[in-house]
């Protein structure tokens, strides 16, 4: 890391919000953090006297534990919370909680947020940086970058590329990031899945909607399939799992059919059985635990870049 | 009391000085001469309007206050403060308060509080108790104590045989029931217009379904009681045209837009403001030129301000947790007539904020002419400026406006012996 490049932008509120060339540079700094995270000392003193929280007002395993492994090897101070052990319950705003919590000198801000643009709206009240961790059904960047890094890492350069996402659309922050992230490194987007959890007007961001999950595969060089949001579905988008599973399941049979490989990946947790049988998911297509690896090093990047920029 | 003004350009359609410039003199509340160069020695107070228009006293359909019950919101004085600053002299406020307007008891003390204001408030009763949308209000016991309109404000009426059996209720006191369409079972918690921009941000979304099923429903119910219906603040191109079309079949309806809609769209909302978040939600350009151009051929009526004062812990929020609706009464005359440059010329715009509303309550409208009660507001319609919070006279701030430049200003009001300037000019 001769130079230091800087991201167009504070904060990491979305997507969106990036350019083609941030993004490269997310990705040229997490080729250079993976390789770090693969020594023996996995520790850098980059963000040292840095104080990073990590706010989690909705539950989430990997994604929190990926950021806090990020932050810790950057050698960052890390604070914990989440929503269950919080004052939120008692009906403290947003605003004041993350106001608390700066007041005892916080650099930069992690969080996930049940409602979409939450960091946005925090954005214009807070001086930290602040990076989205997933906001309600609006973008979840890192998980996007990550899964971008990974295609690069199997496909080299993603322009041209066919990128089929699959499975619940509208309820899903991560599409939504896909999309944005992958049409940037000009690569074709399809969305598949039943109708009834496609946006409608999912169309005007220039994706390909796609219904049959044959058809769909036969497209793509990349599945990108989407875990169904049940927690998030406040009424019947479907009749039945097992209805779900027959029509939309990625299985191995239907892999077995194509004339080519394709790359799959999933950004967990997996539901296995319903959007992807097992068989699917540990075959030698899958690239679902390579997600995982790089995503600790795109945050790194990410946290360092922002740091950087500081 | 005597009040000279002059040099007022009369903006006035009922009135045969219709666009001369002239003066007028006020007696005890009376308009008791109208001419050139009147002078007067022992004139109270004397204003210059130097060219400035005078239109017959503005009426706001549909603001919300929160008197009783919700009175940190806004409590009828400064309900009437707000409608003051924006050129208005009556209110036919809505009855979503605690508890709602829904006996003569509620109807009595609206009138009670209001009777010394300057602006003239008209409380509409509401159709089904705590605007619950089930059982049917005393209807006839409330228009006998004043109530103008009956309408569950800002909550549609969803169940048809309500709404129908409203419908032919009124008939029997010539009543007006005022609907705002808007069917929630379509998409329940939606957030913004369902279109593009809802789609980049990942916002539960409101169809321009959600507002043509029940203005379908509503024409066909209308339809069959044979009575008067109004549509209060529709925002799609859909409803416009259906409305467009029940018109031509001679059915009594009627129809209204707030003038938030007219000024904004989707693409507004891009910044999640919460201010922005609003019933019926800002829709397309599509959208806002066909409420336009409804307006123009006299398929929309009036014009509302869509007044919902809220505080400050209600909207200060990430967009999904904030409640809907901005204040308007200030900006209303602004927002409508910067939106509309162009395409609606000032007399039609006083059709749409003084004429129209008063008809469709059957109140008499004001005319500028001598030997009338005066009842005045004064404006410029070609005064720049920027919304400031201290400019908001509503007990609440919630409006999208601050810091936004806007064409056109009501600069006082005359209504019968009070009078009162809002603004340099």
């Amino acid at each position: 890391m001769a130079t230091i490049q800087q991201l167009s932008t504070k904060h990491l509120l979305g997507i969106k919000y990036l350019t083609p060339e941030d993004i490269q540079l997310i990705f040229t700094t997490a080729d250079d953090f993976k390789e770090v995270i693969n020594r023996p000392v996995k520790k850098v003193p980059s963000l040292r006297d840095i104080t990073v929280a990590n706010l989690f007002f909705e539950n989430s395993t990997r994604t929190r534990i990926s950021f806090e492994l990020a932050e810790k090897r950057l050698s960052a101070d890390v604070v914990n919370f989440s929503a269950s052990s919080s004052s939120v319950k008692k009906g403290e705003t947003l605003l004041d909680t993350v106001n608390n919590i700066l007041s005892m000198k916080v650099d930069m801000v992690v969080m996930r947020h049940p409602a979409p643009g939450a960091h946005h709206f925090l954005s214009q009240h807070i001086d930290a940086n602040i990076i989205n961790a997933g906001d309600g059904t609006h973008e979840h960047p890192t998980q996007a970058l990550l899964d971008a890094f990974s295609m690069r890492e199997k496909l080299g350069d993603l322009a041209g590329k066919k990128i089929a996402i699959f499975g619940d659309i509208l309820h899903s922050r991560v599409a939504l990031s896909n999309i944005f992230c992958l049409q940037k490194l000009g690569a074709e987007v399809m969305v598949c899945g039943p109708p009834t959890l496609i946006p409608k007007h999912i169309q005007s961001l220039g994706v390909i909607v796609e219904h049959n999950v044959r058809e769909a595969l036969k497209w793509c060089d990349v599945a990108n399939i989407l875990r169904i949001q049940l927690e998030r579905q406040d009424l019947k988008y479907f009749p039945s799992l097992r209805e779900y599973s027959q029509y939309f399941g990625i299985n191995r049979k239907l892999l077995d059919e194509l004339d080519k490989q394709i790359v799959i990946m999933h950004p967990g947790p997996i539901n296995r059985g319903v959007e992807i049988t097992s068989d699917v998911a540990d075959s030698e297509h899958s690239i679902i635990l390579q997600q995982v690896e790089n995503g600790v090093a795109v945050r790194m990047a990410v946290l360092y870049l922002l740091a950087a920029g500081r | 009391m005597k009040l000279l003004i002059r040099n007022a350009t009369i903006t006035d359609p009922n009135s045969s000085h219709q666009g001369e410039q002239l003066d007028l003199l006020i007696d005890q509340g009376v308009i008791t001469r109208v001419g050139t160069g009147i002078s007067v020695s022992d004139a109270d107070d004397s204003w210059d309007l130097k060219g400035a228009l005078l239109s017959p006293g503005w009426l706001d359909i549909g603001a919300q206050t929160g008197d009783p019950g919700l009175e940190h919101r806004e409590d009828l004085e400064h309900a009437a403060e707000a409608a003051m600053a924006g050129g208005y002299t009556g209110v036919a406020s809505f009855p979503n308060t605690q508890p709602c307007v829904h006996s003569k008891s509620e109807v009595h003390y609206i009138l009670q509080r209001t009777r010394d204001f300057l602006v003239d408030f008209y409380p509409i009763g509401a159709v089904s108790q705590d605007c619950a949308g089930k059982e049917i209000t005393e209807m006839l016991d409330m228009q006998a104590a004043g109530a103008v309109a009956f309408s569950d404000g800002k909550l549609p009426v969803a169940h048809a045989g309500l709404l129908m059996r409203a419908l032919l209720y009124a008939k029997a006191f010539g009543g007006v029931i005022l609907n705002h369409p808007h069917e929630t079972s379509i998409i329940p918690g939606g957030q913004m217009h369902e279109g593009v921009v809802s789609t980049q941000l990942g916002m539960k979304g409101i169809p321009a379904l959600a507002e043509s099923l029940m203005v379908q429903r509503d024409i066909d119910i209308l339809a069959y009681s044979e009575s008067r219906l109004h549509l209060h603040n529709i925002s799609t191109t859909r409803a416009v045209s259906l409305i467009r079309q029940a018109k031509k079949e001679g059915l009594q309806i009627s129809c209204s837009v707030p003038a938030l809609n007219l000024f904004f769209t989707e693409e507004d909302l891009k910044g999640f403001d919460s201010m922005l978040k609003v019933l019926p939600p800002l829709r397309t350009e599509e959208d806002r030129d066909a409420l336009i151009a409804g307006l123009q051929d006299g398929t929309i009526d009036l014009i509302t301000s869509n007044h919902v004062p809220l505080e400050v812990e209600a909207k200060q929020l990430e967009f999904s947790y904030a409640k809907f609706g901005a204040v308007g009464l200030g900006t209303a005359y602004a927002a409508a007539r910067t939106a509309l440059a162009g395409r609606l010329d000032a007399t039609q715009l006083v059709e749409k904020f003084s004429i129209a509303p008063r008809k469709l309550l059957g109140l008499p409208v004001p005319v500028i002419a001598e030997g009338e009660t005066a009842n005045l507001t004064a404006f410029d319609p070609e005064m720049n400026w920027t919304l400031e919070k201290k400019d908001i006279r509503s007990r609440s701030k919630n409006s999208p406006f601050i810091g936004r430049e806007l064409t056109g200003r009501a600069l006082a009001v005359v209504r019968g012996d009070q009078s009162r300037i809002l603004v340099d000019w």
